[in-house]
């Protein structure tokens, strides 16, 4: 009864061998991806018995979709302007990176901001071992193997041990050309007692098509599929703050995979609003003893989008932390399947874990499912627990604003945007939080005036 | 509390043996279709039971074996005979039940409970219900509590009109396995407005090596009617593996009451494979109030369809898993109608290397708007060996739904040991304590008797695990 491999009409072994060939690639990089190729036709496309039932790609239309087959740095990337705050920007625009600019700071500290192919030739021997035998992505996980063995672009960002930058590092892809999609790879080393800030943001390529495509005829599907795999040594610390903002034509696959060092600490706080399907897949793999991972992760979907987000923890060290939320907002006939699963191995004594995933409701068509689970071998914990709650926004907060003279919608409003509050007011840059605001304010289907919301 | 003191006798020792019993028929080994026919050429049924069963058997041999728990590849069916029948003819009464299999009953202590307080009895001894007797008032007030075999012949309207719809063949490979072979277990019909005042209580036992027992339960509780069910199991123990695969169905009509407890005990080479279900109906009430103490594996999801506005469900599951043991239990509330609630209440303890797993289903369906549901798991883990799950699913399609859920693992509180052996209480019987304390919630939820045989029953899983 288990699932069937993925059928991707793209997903065939001559294309991993023309890839790596057109990047000059190492033959063990070759190998990587031939191996990966087999797991990816093998493997089923959820590997996980627990989760089977939800997953639904009925939306994807793979067929319509060729991925870019080559990828590259354009011409005069160099040259772009570094956003205001910022330490570094990388932009990748569909196939190409089109600005990769480092501040003086980041650039004096010897951060490192490369391709796949640059970073081979200038630092193999920090990449290789973070690329070599799969460690750094899911091996059951088809999705992963999949960018593992196409991607056309990789992407190696790394801070030196004892580095500590400032600003956040920008990594923004736009995306959204129809039939076409994206495959690649971004991988984030910090050194020892390194500590970061990480903002990635997805965005559509053309923003005004977002109107069109929300209006009717069903546009050619658009597909970007990556990863983002982060090793964090001992005591460094990152805070990664995520902006899914694609176009209603997409189909976004991502798999983020963490391996926390000893006494490292690591923080997500992931928004997701685009997309005509988000599956999404986080792996935290607390190593080290004392690591710490908290984890914040919201989806506000409408129209027919599907957020199939799922959320893997291991405590494999002793003393470690895991504190997890996700949040969904469902309008419309949106659908959002939220995953979870703790693992307590038999080596953690002393974990403190926790996994919350809640999902408000706000049309009667809208679906949630939630299945926060645990397995735990170790019962030497601080905490275990787990909490879930679906439910309608709470009519007495609406008669309490009511009563102070807002109206009802706008009450309603409030207090989802109230819900959704805390990860936006963990995202660095103040222009990528006002927009992420606006971003959920639009999503509001009434005409009720925009709150002016206050920054955190 | 002064009874948690008291000297316990190993009570399961009592019921670990068998009587070498001459049996009448026995079925091969194996299963085929063959079987299946003479199964139901034996009971003399109608031709509908006989095609229901020959259905079931295809779906069977069919449906392939659940893949999200582990372990059930190792059952062997051919090696189990699946229908034995001890005696020619049910029994009317006591004095006329077979004196070794009375004796059997002796032991396990029926007569004396139904002195008691119990106003009836249906045993059964392996595959087929040789006693049974109900109260003479209850006969007055129409209720009908006899052997489902029996029920078959001398209720066929009401049998036919709701065996299998609760729980049909295909619902599940055992439930397949279960319609195909089924023998025995209970039948209550409790008519409209009528309130059973005391519990009905069934005993089954696993004798003979190798015994497959597939007992299949109907329970039809009429408009306005009330009634509490209690079966309990304890079986001998064996080197080799048994089977024990039944189904239960309950339907509780407009405005009924229905309780069903379970204190399941099986030896720990059982394989306890069962599909419980209930349909509840407008403002009706269902309890499943389960406990699994026994087996080598239990799989077992107490299950209950809200279908019309305003029922509610209600299931506590208690699990214990020790050495050897994987206790797979959990619940499902599908709210599938207006104005529905269910809670659900799980809690496990797990120690000497078992593992409890809770699996849960809640759903709230389209157009089942304004649902509560509310989900309650705790785990108590004993020592490192051992391994706690919990999987819960949470659906929900309606944006009127409140539902909450609730899971915490851990381990025995230390502050609260030495705090009661502060007031001289030994460290096993200062944790037994606490399990039973953790426990309670359930236990409290039991008849008197009940409750105290159960809370004998943790402290011998205690004894010599802690220490």
């Amino acid at each position: 009864m288990s699932v069937p491999p993925l059928k991707l009409p793209f997903l065939d072994e001559a294309a991993a061998r023309h890839r790596s060939r057109t990047s000059d690639e190492p033959d063990w990089l070759l190998g990587e991806r031939l191996d990966a190729i087999r797991r990816a036709q093998e493997l089923p496309a959820e590997a996980n018995q627990l989760f089977t039932p939800y997953l639904d790609l009925r939306s994807a239309r793979f067929a319509e979709i060729e991925p870019y087959a080559e990828a590259g740095v354009a011409p005069g990337a160099e040259d772009a302007a570094l956003p205001p705050g910022a330490s570094v920007l990388l932009h990748v625009r569909e196939d190409a990176v089109v600005a990769r600019v480092l501040s003086p700071e980041a650039r004096n500290a010897g951060v490192i901001v490369e391709t796949f192919a640059e970073a081979l030739d200038n630092h193999a021997a920090i990449l290789r071992p973070l690329l070599e035998g799969s460690a750094s992505v899911p091996e059951t996980d088809a999705f992963a193997q999949v960018a593992r063995a196409l991607s056309t672009l990789g992407v190696f960002i790394h801070v030196p041990d004892g580095v500590s930058l400032s600003a956040p590092i920008v990594l923004r892809w736009s995306a959204g050309t129809p039939g076409r999609g994206l495959i690649n790879r971004t991988v984030v080393s910090l050194g020892a007692d390194a500590h970061a800030t990480l903002l990635e943001e997805q965005m559509d390529v053309e923003p005004e098509r977002v109107e069109a495509a929300a209006a009717g005829a069903p546009a050619t599907q658009c597909l970007w599929w990556g990863t983002v795999e982060l090793h964090l040594a001992e005591r460094a610390t990152l805070d990664v703050a995520g902006e899914q903002n694609f176009g209603k034509a997409t189909l976004a696959v991502v798999n983020r995979h963490a391996t926390v060092g000893r006494a490292a600490a690591l923080r997500w706080s992931l928004a997701s609003v685009g997309a005509q399907l988000h599956r999404s897949r986080i792996d935290n793999l607390l190593a080290g003893r004392g690591s710490s991972v908290r984890q914040v992760e919201i989806g506000f979907g409408d129209g027919n989008q599907l957020f199939d987000l799922t959320s893997y923890t291991r405590h494999i060290g002793e003393d470690t932390t895991g504190d997890l939320l996700s949040k969904g907002v469902f309008l419309d006939t949106a659908r959002g399947y939220i995953k979870g699963l703790i693992e307590i191995q038999q080596t953690a004594r002393g974990t403190d874990s926790f996994l919350g995933e809640f999902s408000m409701l706000l049309t009667r068509k809208a679906r949630s499912v939630t299945i926060p689970s645990l397995e735990i071998d170790q019962p030497d914990v601080r905490r275990a627990s787990h909490s879930s709650s679906v439910g309608p926004i709470d009519e007495t907060q609406i008669f309490y604003l009511m009563s102070r003279g807002v109206d009802r919608d706008t009450a309603r409003k409030f207090i989802v945007l109230g819900f959704l509050e805390p990860v936006v007011a963990r995202i660095p840059l103040p222009d990528a939080q006002d927009r992420l605001r606006a971003l959920l304010e639009a999503k509001w289907p009434a005409s009720a005036p925009i709150p002016n919301t206050t920054a955190a | 509390m002064t009874s948690t003191r008291d000297a316990v006798r190993d009570r399961r020792e009592e019921f670990a043996f068998h009587d070498d019993l001459v049996y009448l028929h026995e079925a091969k080994r194996g299963l085929t279709r063959a079987t299946v026919e003479e199964i139901s050429a034996l009971k003399n049924e109608p031709d509908w039971m006989l095609q229901f069963r020959l259905r079931a058997y295809e779906h069977f041999l069919k449906r392939p074996m659940p893949v999200w728990t582990d372990g059930l590849d190792r059952i062997d069916f051919d090696k189990i005979i699946y229908y034995r029948k001890p005696s020619e003819r049910e029994e009317k009464s006591w004095e006329d039940v077979p004196e070794q299999i009375k004796q059997t009953f002796e032991r396990l202590g029926i007569p004396e409970a139904e002195r008691k307080f119990l106003s009836g009895v249906g045993a059964q001894y392996d595959s087929e219900v040789v006693y049974h007797s109900v109260k003479e008032e209850l006969s007055k007030l129409g209720v009908v509590f006899m052997g489902t075999d029996q029920a078959l012949l001398e209720y066929p309207e009401i049998f036919k009109k709701y065996f299998g719809t609760v729980v049909p063949p295909e619902d599940n490979k055992f439930s397949a396995l279960n319609s195909a072979v089924w023998s025995g277990g209970s039948f209550v019909y409790v008519p409209k407005r009528v309130d059973v005042p005391l519990p009905l209580q069934a005993y089954f036992r696993i004798n003979g090596e190798n015994t497959g027992q597939f007992e299949r339960t109907l329970i039809v509780v009429d408009e306005g009617a009330s009634v509490h069910y209690i079966e309990g199991c304890t079986a001998p123990i064996y080197a080799t593996e048994s089977l024990h695969v039944a189904v239960v169905e309950v339907i509780a009509l407009a405005n009924s009451k229905v309780r069903y407890t379970t204190i399941q005990n099986w030896s720990n080479d059982v394989y306890n494979l069962v599909t419980k279900r209930a349909h509840a109906y407008r403002d009706s009430r269902v309890e499943w109030i389960d406990a699994n103490t026994g087996s080598r594996k239990t799989v077992k999801y107490p299950s209950i369809y809200l279908r019309e506005p305003g029922a509610t469900a209600d299931i506590i599951s208690v699990a214990v898993a020790g050495k050897g043991q994987h206790q797979d239990t959990g619940a499902k509330a599908i709210h599938l109608a207006p104005n529905t609630k269910s809670r659900i209440v799980s809690k496990s303890v797990s120690k000497d290397g078992g593992r409890a797993t809770y699996r849960g289903h809640v759903k709230v369906a389209p157009g089942a708007t304004n649902a509560v549901a509310s989900v309650r798991c705790d785990a108590l883990m004993l020592d490192d060996l051992s391994r706690s799950d919990t999987y819960p699913y949470i659906d929900i399609q309606e944006d009127d739904t409140t539902l909450t859920h609730e899971a915490t693992v851990g381990k025995i509180s230390q502050d609260q040991v030495f705090y009661l052996m502060s007031r001289g209480l030994t460290e096993n019987e200062a944790q037994n304590l606490i399990v039973q304390g953790f426990l309670e919630v359930f236990t409290k939820e039991l008849p008197m008797e009940y409750a105290i045989e159960f809370n004998r029953l943790v402290k011998l899983e205690m004894e010599g695990a802690l220490g």
